[in-house]
């Protein structure tokens, strides 16, 4: 991957922290495709298949796989259109998880880039650290991975694939209102 | 601790005192008199289809591990290991023959039975009596059109007198065609510092919040509010045993603002009346909560839950979806991710709720706000008990009269000491 591509991404994705954690939520949509598929699936304690800690009885059907299937339950499974609809709810005055709003800092690091299935296409991996602090005292770490797939649109870069892996079995926060 | 019930009740005044959602003498009776003595749900069927499935779950704070055995029959124990008391499976579910402790490898089968355990012959010089120590099987299980409910007490009625009329409401819930529900893969767990009271009492009885509350996710497009249907009625009911439901009116199917799903509910109307009967002519069950912590709904998402408690002022929900097992896949596909839109952490209606029951609870902390009452009030006297529907209604569509049947079980199971007092 070339450098200049490198230092592209990065900043993108800067740039795309920079404009939620200062609430501009508006033009953080711009980022975003018109196809976008923004998924959060959740994550299970299951046994591996070689723990001793049980005896499997019908291994055919076992299910080893932590991560929700994309059938099954996600914390988040949004589309360009629901995130609008979600941004224009919190400017409604009425958006009462966000009112007043959370102190919100993207933390992005450990980004890689590799090319994707076609040329205008960038698969990029990050981790992230998202802080959360709102009302007096409360505070929340949502800490994770993203599997991102970037297209370039026009010259410009958008997010047209955004799978966010959070490190967390139990939500430890009351609520999921931010963005990530 | 002698806890003066009456001072911190008073449902035919529509007081209830603040004490109740914040003090831990008061929430370890809780644990005792309603969580080791009612019925508990613990899954629907489809969680554990075959041999040797399992889940882990909580009755009260016990953590709870239910499993089909080998044979198929259901159980559910305290998911502890009898020696030294060491949490056995660590796994949210999987599929088990036999459990085995992290601690000193003492072994169960999948119907509880002690196994195995190591140095039987030399440590334990083969005198030990494996049948005493298996693990402790909750005292009476059983289920309801899919529904697995298990009580701690042995004197609790059966679950069929437990339900009562609200039997025929879960029908509307979980059984409206052939087949009944299934749930749909995965779960949302998280974390609210809540008492278990004020979500159990909304999903019960709060009709009067949607309005306000959620007004944000109604007016951006995620669901319809009541006053923009073509609806008539609906109203407050409460079956008894302190078990409560919401209803909207008969002509309003109780779904959310999606085509695929609007046509599917006028495609199963007649079917859905032909087999609940014409009391669905009365009205469309949306809401409710069955005493005293599951709670489940009908529109926006199809979601049931229960507010496992974690303390006065903590719960961990544990919540799933659930579709007409008889439906298209694009119906079911289209509320599963209609569902969790709506409800769940980052549900545009559910994450309002959350933040309202944080500050209606960590507020009590405040000894002067504790001596307030607050206020259950509305509709006092304004309400009878309807033969029609089978239970006690409200005149008007909004109302605190489920939430004063509510806490009127609550106070009885408080003080009673058998179920005869109850």
């Amino acid at each position: 991957m070339k450098d200049e591509t490198l230092r592209e991404v990065e900043q993108f994705l800067y740039k795309e922290a920079r404009l939620l954690d200062s609430r501009r939520f508006s033009e953080w949509l711009e980022l975003l495709s018109d196809d976008l598929r923004y998924w959060m699936p959740t994550r299970s304690n299951r046994y591996p298949v070689n723990s001793k800690a049980i005896s499997i009885l019908d291994a055919s059907r076992y299910e080893e796989e932590e991560v929700s299937g994309e059938d099954e339950l996600a914390l988040m499974e949004e589309t360009k259109d629901t995130l609008e609809r979600r941004v224009a709810r919190l400017d409604t005055g009425m958006a009462w998880a966000e009112d007043p709003p959370s102190r919100t800092r993207h933390i992005i690091t450990n980004i890689e880039v590799e090319a994707a299935d076609s040329a205008d296409q960038l698969r990029v991996y990050s981790n992230f650290v998202m802080y959360r602090n709102r009302s007096e005292t409360d505070q929340d770490f949502y800490v994770g991975s993203r599997e991102d797939v970037l297209r370039r649109e026009g010259g410009r870069l958008r997010i047209s694939s955004r799978k966010i892996i959070l490190d967390q079995n139990v939500l430890l926060a009351k609520n999921l209102s931010n963005f990530f | 601790m002698v806890l003066d019930v009456n001072s911190l009740v008073d449902a035919d005044a529509g007081l209830i005192s603040r004490r109740i959602f914040i003090e831990d003498e008061i929430y370890q009776e809780e644990l005792e008199r309603i969580f080791a003595r009612c019925w508990l749900f613990l899954c629907h069927e489809s969680q554990i289809p075959n041999p040797g499935d399992f889940l882990t779950t909580y009755m009260g704070e016990d953590s709870v591990l239910v499993i089909r055995d080998t044979s198929g029959k259901i159980g559910a124990f305290l998911n502890v290991c009898a020696h030294r008391g060491n949490r056995l499976c660590r796994a949210d579910n999987g599929n088990a023959s036999a459990f085995t402790c992290a601690y000193h490898g003492w072994t169960y089968g999948n119907n509880g039975d002690l196994q195995g355990v190591p140095n039987l012959k030399d440590a334990y010089y083969d005198d030990l009596d494996r049948t005493k120590w298996s693990l402790i099987p909750v005292a009476q299980l059983d289920t309801y059109k899919g529904l697995v409910f298990a009580t701690f007490d042995n004197n609790a009625p059966s679950l069929i007198d437990y339900l009562g009329e609200m039997a025929w409401y879960l029908d509307c819930f979980f059984d409206r065609r052939e087949g009944g529900v299934e749930v749909v893969g995965g779960v949302h767990k998280w974390i609210i510092p809540c008492n278990w009271k004020l979500p159990a009492e909304n999903f019960g009885g709060d009709a009067y919040h949607v309005a306000w509350n959620h007004l944000s996710a109604l007016t951006s497009g995620f669901t319809q509010a009541p006053a923009a249907r073509q609806t008539l009625g609906g109203g407050t009911i409460s079956p008894g045993n302190g078990h409560c439901i919401l209803a909207v009116g008969a002509d309003d199917y109780a779904a959310a603002p999606v085509e695929i799903i609007q046509e599917y509910e006028e495609s199963i109307r007649a079917e859905t009346v032909e087999r609940l009967g014409p009391r669905l002519l009365k009205m469309t069950p949306n809401v409710g909560t069955l005493f005293p912590h599951m709670s489940f709904l009908r529109g926006s998402s199809r979601s049931f839950r229960v507010w496992h408690p974690k303390g006065p002022d903590k719960i961990e929900v544990i919540s799933c979806q659930f579709v007409d097992k008889a439906a298209p896949p694009e119906v079911k596909e289209a509320l599963r991710v209609t569902g969790l839109r709506a409800f769940g952490p980052s549900g545009v209606l559910e994450q309002d709720d959350m933040d309202n029951w944080e500050e209606c609870t960590r507020i009590n902390r405040g000894a002067v706000t504790r001596r307030y009452a607050l206020n259950y009030q509305m509709g006092l006297g304004h309400d009878s008990f309807d033969d029609g529907l089978g239970g006690w209604s409200s005149d008007f569509r909004i109302s605190d009269s489920n939430p004063r049947h509510f806490y009127r079980r609550w106070a009885s199971l408080m003080q009673a000491d058998t179920w005869d007092q109850v």
